[in-house]
């Protein structure tokens, strides 16, 4: 010991017990989804992706008033003209101003994508969830029926609806697009939703709250799919770049939306005929546009799963 | 007695998100020829961390040396490269941990991975090493050597897993054995083979043992020295005899007192302590122990204690050793 | 005579595997007495665990009875059974699994009361949560907070205020203390024991710690591959060991006393425990049993009571208990 450090005798008397904290807890608290953004806030790919959506919804509001053209204005001493300062993106075949078509085709694609992928995660959770905790046989029976549903082209289904509900000119009606679209595509979050079901079904608090007297409808609302959310958002987030793509194939092959209405889908098969003729810019924009909205979207997924991996925290 | 390992002042942090934390402040200990050396702690008081350190086995970054040397064999570990490491580790020093299942491949049959370690680390040509890996499985008690040799992990139950584990430890005659509470995870009459098994291993094969464990028993039936560990710090170091004879630390007697024993009589109340270990994040500035203690006093809690020696293996760092805190030691509260 | 509040009869718990049927829980029965701890040691695969979850009818029996105050808990519909739920509460091993990680505090201690809408009142039911909280030594400024944010032993208080909610009157502890620290398991031990003298309440503790519940449990139960070996007063037990696998095991565990240590001779037990898939009609020991002779591999021992208070499973079990049995092996 020190001897020639002088200590005063009252040091050595006995600490009162309210000096003394033993419970304390010092680390300021970690709540569950500020520290995933957190996480996903250092992650620079995903963050760019991130912006790029914002930019790309916003401008897909505001895109088709800012230079002053309307989108089915067509002016035929305009046509296939290259982008130039007036024409940022340059004119269709129809003298139509690309630039303004372009963000109001953005519109239909992130529509049509987003509604597609907000229906295919609540028919996917539903069906998941309830697969997940009924018995086995239930579920068998479930999952079978699934993928019988999964294992039909949707190409198949589009054209099957919209000769069901043949409506006058070419193309389908965007109800009927979505509703093909979504029959099939629930099934992989279906299939991941139940996945996770019958894991945190075996969780010790979910058996916990079975022994408090808690049914099952209980356990798979309070317990069971607030711990799944995390990976059925990111599911969600990889699925709407597979809608829009799929949206994008359909238009191109001319089963998509009906003139006037168009999406970036639509556009780039309109632009398909101005390839060989030198003005390969009405495909190229439409193409570069759908490619980075999906990039967009997969980077943010990945972004995404990446910060919800607990063995991820750095 | 010869020194295999000499720790001294050692400290290993970790960069986290929240800051820097000091999972080992500042520690010192030997380990002797032969000698079996426990270190005994709760969770987070740096046990794992000491012991993984020595192999040079944490992840760095996050994890880093901010001071001290670990000497062994008189070269200091903390400067080593990893390829020097890697002459080291399952060499000279080996390490046996909890769950032998994460060690083991789970896609390798047992004698392969015997086979391989004994050509890396001895030389032998396959065919030695196929011979010798039936004859370790041999000294760890493993029967039916020759049947188990082409079995996969998965096929043996804990405690082969973990004679597996030993005979992996084992293959290079390793001066140090580490074994992180290597019966942890295993049943009691298990457990007892295991001991018996690395107490005649240390005795065949003349090795020093460093056995991390929370498991009181374990230390009185296997262990020569004791350190004991608490938020990265050793509040107290003995002989076995004089650490359970003669617990001068608050921490200590304490831990001795929480411990169930089969011999003592039910009713008798088990001696608890309040509260939990300090999150080291924000290390104590004073003694570790202050918010648990129930002897603890006012200087207790920003000043660090010194060590005081009993004797020239024990001593404990704590401000009741000073003169001036007699009446408090004594039980004479002012 | 007091009557037992928990009468366990022949409880059979079976699983369905790959390799046949595992026979987890295979007829054991006892009773437990208001106020008391009944402990259930045994190693990895005994049952012990299943057993808890069993008597709980968190799991359905294969066979048996159990009967609560008189009725007999598997025969019950399901509203029924939602009622006696409150009356049974378990807790868990694991402090780091048991409680949702998304849950604050005070949600995961309310949880019972909002199952079984015990208060409308928001307030009230705040009340009762911190009443809980303090009943095992946190605090409010604990309630708001998440699982992660605390130590093990911090947990478990959790997950024991949580049991309490409901008042319940039978509590399975299922090993509640093995994933702690040492000096944390005193903590918890003392706390269960202030309860049950402050309470009444009445547990059976599920351990393998054959120390901790030698010293919490007023009588105890060895178990070994589904089966019941030995049930005697905890210390008539500890003291006077009669079943060959219960001598093994006290023999087996280190006492924290070098000298004692060095001098202790230990039953050395060969081998692991073998695997519950399919068992043959035997004594399930005779594999490792120091003292098999011919019928302890051809017919079940029966569970019965040697001397008073003390029943074993052992063909040899008179000869053990005169001191004429010679060991086989």
């Amino acid at each position: 010991m020190k001897a020639d450090v002088q200590y005063s005798k009252d040091m050595f008397e006995k600490a009162s017990h309210e000096d003394r904290n033993a419970d304390k807890i010092r680390r300021p608290s970690i709540k569950y989804w500020p520290d995933v953004w957190r996480r996903l806030k250092q992650n620079k790919l995903a963050m760019t992706g991130l912006i790029i959506i914002i930019l790309m919804i916003i401008m897909s509001v505001v895109g088709t008033h800012i230079n002053g053209f309307d989108y089915k204005q067509q002016d035929y001493s305009l046509i296939n003209i290259h982008p130039n300062s007036v024409h940022w993106f340059g004119t269709d075949e129809l003298g139509r101003d690309l630039f303004t078509r372009t963000w109001y085709g953005a519109r239909y694609s992130l529509i049509i994508g987003l509604l597609a992928a907000a229906i295919d995660f609540l028919i996917g959770v539903l069906y998941g969830g309830i697969a997940g905790m009924a018995s086995r046989n239930v579920d068998a029976v479930m999952m079978r029926i699934a993928e019988v549903i999964y294992s039909i082209p949707y190409l198949l289904v589009v054209i099957l609806l919209s000769v069901v509900f043949s409506t006058s000119g070419a193309g389908t009606s965007m109800f009927v697009l979505i509703l093909a679209m979504s029959l099939t595509g629930w099934v992989p979050m279906a299939i991941l939703v139940r996945g996770q079901v019958l894991q945190l079904k075996e969780s010790e608090y979910s058996l916990a709250a079975e022994s408090l007297g808690a049914t099952k409808g209980w356990i798979l609302r309070k317990h069971i799919i607030p711990n799944t959310l995390g990976p059925i958002l990111v599911n969600v987030t990889l699925t709407i770049p597979r809608a829009i793509f799929a949206e994008a194939t359909l238009s191109f092959l001319g089963l998509g939306l009906q003139p006037p209405k168009s999406s970036l889908g639509n556009l780039a098969n309109d632009g398909l005929a101005g390839l060989p003729v030198g003005n390969g810019y009405q495909i190229l924009i439409p193409a570069i546009f759908i490619s980075l909205i999906m990039f967009a979207f997969n980077v943010l997924g990945d972004g995404l799963r990446d910060a919800l991996d607990p063995r991820l925290r750095k | 007695m010869e020194k295999v390992l000499e720790v001294k002042d050692l400290a290993v942090s970790f960069k986290t998100f929240f800051g820097e934390v000091e999972a080992v402040r500042k520690i010192s200990f030997d380990v002797g020829k032969k000698e079996t050396v426990a270190i005994v702690g709760e969770s987070g008081c740096g046990k794992s961390v000491t012991a993984n350190s020595i192999m040079q086995l944490l992840p760095m970054p996050p994890a880093f040396y901010k001071g001290g040397q670990i000497l062994f064999n008189g070269e200091d570990i903390v400067t080593k490269t990893e390829k020097e490491m890697q002459k080291i580790r399952g060499n000279k020093i080996s390490m046996v941990f909890q769950d032998p299942m994460t060690s083991l491949n789970p896609t390798m049959r047992i004698g392969k991975q015997i086979v391989e370690g004994l050509i890396k680390h001895q030389h032998l040509s396959r065919e030695e090493a196929q011979k010798k890996a039936i004859e370790m499985l041999e000294l760890v008690a493993v029967p039916q050597p020759e049947k188990r040799a082409k079995q996969f992990p998965h096929e043996f139950s804990g405690g082969m897993r973990q004679r597996v584990m030993i005979a992996l430890a084992m293959v290079s005659n390793p001066q140090l054995l580490i074994a992180d509470e290597p019966t942890t995870a295993l049943d009691v009459t298990v457990q007892a083979q295991i001991l018996e098994l690395m107490k005649a291993l240390q005795d065949k094969l003349d090795m020093s043992i460093i056995l991390i464990t929370h498991d009181l028993g374990i230390v009185a039936d296997m262990s020569d020295k004791v350190i004991v560990m608490y938020a990265g710090q050793i509040l107290e170091q003995g002989l076995t005899d004089e650490i359970f004879k003669n617990p001068k630390h608050p921490y200590t007697r304490k831990l001795l007192a929480s411990v169930p024993r089969l011999d003592m009589d039910r009713n008798e109340s088990l001696h608890s302590i309040e509260g939990t270990p300090p999150d080291l994040y924000i290390p104590p500035k004073g003694c570790s122990f202050y918010d648990r203690c129930d002897k603890a006093m006012k200087i207790c809690k920003d000043n660090m204690p010194e060590a005081e020696n009993f004797s020239k293996t024990h001593y404990s760092c704590c401000w009741l050793n000073h003169p001036m805190a007699k009446d408090v030691a004594e039980g004479r509260e002012a | 005579m007091v009557q037992p509040i928990i009468s366990a009869r022949n409880i059979k718990k079976h699983f369905d595997v790959s390799g046949g049927i595992l026979k987890a829980v295979d007829g054991i029965s006892f009773d437990i007495y208001p106020g008391e701890t009944l402990g259930l040691v045994g190693e990895s695969g005994c049952g012990k665990s299943t057993a808890g979850r069993t008597i709980i009818r968190l799991y359905e029996p294969t066979e048996g009875e159990l009967y609560f105050n008189g009725k007999n808990i598997y025969e019950l519909p399901r509203h029924e059974m939602q009622e006696v739920r409150r009356d049974f509460q378990m807790i868990f091993q694991d402090p780091y699994a048991s409680l949702n990680p998304r849950m604050t505090v005070e949600e995961i201690v309310a949880e019972p009361l909002d199952i079984h809408k015990v208060y409308r009142n928001q307030k009230e039911k705040h009340e009762k949560v911190i009443e809980l909280l303090e009943l095992v030594g946190l605090n409010e400024e604990h309630a708001n907070r998440f699982p992660h944010e605390f130590s093990g032993g911090q947990r478990q208080r959790v997950g024991i205020a949580r049991a309490l909610a409901l008042n319940p009157k039978f509590i399975v502890c299922d090993e509640p203390i093995s994933a702690l620290d040492v000096s944390i398991q005193a903590q918890v031990v003392n706390l269960l024991e202030d309860l049950q003298k402050r309470l009444g309440l009445t547990y059976l503790f599920i351990a393998h710690d054959l120390s901790m519940v030698r010293y919490i449990s007023d009588r105890v139960g060895v178990m070994y591959l589904g089966h019941m070996m030995e049930l005697a007063k905890s210390e008539e037990l500890y003291d006077n060991p009669i079943h060959p696998y219960t001598k093994a095991l006290l023999s087996s565990i280190p006492i924290p006393d070098p000298e004692i240590q060095r001098s202790r001779k230990r039953i050395m037990l060969e081998g692991d425990v073998p695997s519950p898939i399919n068992p043959k009609e035997c004594c399930r020991f005779v594999e490792r049993c120091p003292y098999a002779v011919g019928r302890c591999h051809e017919t079940t021992p029966e569970f019965r009571e040697i001397t008073e208070g003390h029943s074993v499973a052992c063909h040899r079990a008179d000869e053990i208990v005169a001191g004429t049995a010679k060991p086989t092996k």
